[in-house]
């Protein structure tokens, strides 16, 4: 592992005229577990999408690994973010084509190959690794629309992890899932972070969603950082009720932090 | 007799032949245009390849390069339509590029002069009249397709089911896709004259929507899908032929039940593979 270092320095992303993110200064390490919180429309999908250059900002740089995303080509972006796994919401992928799970976990394989050369051996060999470690082989010929909301997770995550990433983003993994299945995605998660240590960004509204693994956290309100640091510093009420305008207190159970609001 | 026969034999060939070629290569170029959820930008690429020939044909030159011309550069143009990157919605911006094609086409018909039965042939197709260059034409377009979509099958996968994860993760996404809708303009252009600006739109969807309804994995879709293109063509000449109906109409109904049937099977199999 020798990549997974992140930099926003003077970035703004203006939309319509208005600043919907602006961000002085944020620097990732390497190995970070990063959560990115924040209310509706706070700025965290834009955030993330920065970070991975899906969105260019308007002004300001964004560094991965000493290059900077903005100022490369459309090839030599491809290149540089290979090393990055990136799992959307449910809207950016269509979960209706009949894809078998070992299809779509091979996707991961893609950036790892050339142009027109072929998966190979090995490629099925890391495939069938990743299906296997997240426990879903019976599912292996199953489509990936017939599985259920907590399954299809799974299986975007085993992609993720057999592109062999350097920095995994997550925006908002657990939306739409059941309280059960939330918990053993964000386990997974964190398991996977303590074996491999890569980088990891992950999106959440629920402040109970970021597992104990998570030492980070960076608090957005209307397009802006209002706190960046230790978990433990940033998800206190004060930061908390700024953000969310109502009074908040944090109840501690498991290793996770919830949330609750007192008005 | 003998001779009619002998002309019968030939041009039943020929004709099943080019009808086959087409509805294959249209139905391969469906499943991904389907797959990404951008039937939309097939009409429109469709019709802006008919506003090429039928402004070659007012202007006298060759109608076979204005097609080519118009649908590369609304294939370009629309490579640009990007979800996200737009102030629009990608399907408005399609929609409003298509309106502003059909007004050109219609336009173009307006100020033909004399006979217009070549221009109006853009629109219904002229399956019956093909000739033996066509179907040359037809089958090369078809193979580099096919060749494109086998050499880049890998990256092709990633951009259908996400073109934001494709993005974000290093695949060469922008290159892939410009690629590929260069050929979808090339594909739609050649196919245009034989098979008409109105029906190759139900090609590329319908038997491309069944094969999705019914199969299981990506190959299989793209079998099916090229499999179905070439019986909606091949059976909707057959019963046009037989029954003495326009022909056009009977590819679109046929391959419009090949979808109902697939649908219907999906339902009483009682399942989501």
């Amino acid at each position: 592992m020798t990549g997974g270092d992140l930099s926003l320095s003077n970035v703004e992303v203006r939309w319509n005229g208005r600043n919907i993110l602006v961000v002085k200064e944020m620097h990732i390490r390497r190995g970070e577990f990063v959560g990115i919180i924040g209310t509706n429309g706070a700025g965290k999908t834009t955030l993330l999408k920065v970070c991975c250059g899906l969105i260019k900002p308007t002004r300001g740089t964004v560094t991965l690994d000493g290059c900077d995303l903005a100022g490369l080509s459309a090839w030599r972006k491809a290149n540089v973010r290979k090393h990055i796994s990136y799992i959307p919401q449910a809207a950016e992928y269509n979960a209706d084509l009949p894809f078998t799970l070992r299809e779509l976990v091979a996707m991961g394989r893609t950036s790892t190959k050339p142009l027109l050369y072929p998966l190979n051996k090995e490629d099925y060999e890391i495939v069938d690794h990743w299906i296997e470690r997240l426990a879903m082989s019976d599912r292996r010929s199953q489509t990936f629309r017939s599985l259920s909301g907590g399954e299809q997770q799974k299986a975007l995550i085993a992609r993720a992890m057999a592109q062999d990433p350097e920095i995994l983003m997550l925006d908002e993994p657990c939306s739409n899932l059941d309280f059960n299945w939330k918990y053993q995605i964000t386990e997974i998660i964190e398991q996977l972070h303590s074996e491999s240590k890569i980088t990891i960004l992950m999106v959440s509204h629920e402040t109970n969603l970021l597992p104990e693994g998570c030492k980070r956290a960076i608090l957005l309100h209307e397009g802006g950082i209002l706190a960046d640091g230790d978990i433990e510093d940033v998800l206190e009420p004060n930061s908390l009720e700024k953000a969310y305008r109502c009074r908040i207190d944090i109840l501690k159970f498991a290793g996770r932090r919830y949330t609750v609001n007192k008005s | 007799m003998n001779v009619t026969f002998y002309f019968m034999d030939s041009f039943f060939f020929l004709v099943i032949l080019a009808g086959a070629l087409a509805g294959a290569s249209t139905g391969l170029l469906g499943a991904y245009v389907v797959g990404m959820r951008m039937p939309f930008i097939g009409i429109c690429i469709s019709h802006a390849a008919m506003v090429g020939t039928i402004y070659s044909i007012l202007l006298g030159v060759n109608p076979v390069w204005g097609p080519v011309i118009f649908s590369a550069l609304s294939s370009m143009s629309l490579g640009m339509v990007r979800p996200g990157r737009t102030r629009i919605d990608a399907n408005v911006a399609l929609a409003i590029f298509f309106n502003l094609m059909l007004g050109l086409t219609f336009l173009g018909i307006g100020l033909t002069h004399g006979s217009r039965s070549e221009v109006l042939g853009l629109l219904w197709g002229s399956l019956l009249f093909v000739k033996n260059s066509s179907v040359v034409v037809i089958t090369i377009s078809g193979l580099v397709f096919a060749v494109f979509a086998a050499l880049f099958n890998k990256e092709l996968k990633v951009l259908l089911f996400s073109r934001t994860i494709a993005s974000a993760t290093g695949v060469h996404e922008s290159f892939v896709y410009c690629f590929f809708l260069a050929l979808c303009g090339l594909i739609l252009a050649v196919n245009l004259p034989l098979v008409g600006g109105l029906m190759i739109f139900s090609l590329i969807t319908c038997p491309a929507a069944a094969a999705y309804q019914i199969c299981k994995g990506h190959r299989s879709v793209i079998i099916m899908a090229t499999v179905f293109g070439m019986a909606s063509a091949v059976i909707g000449f057959l019963v046009s032929y037989y029954l003495d109906l326009p022909t056009g109409a009977c590819i679109v109904i046929v391959s419009a039940t090949i979808f109902a049937v697939s649908a219907l099977y999906r339902t009483f199999r009682g399942q989501w593979n």
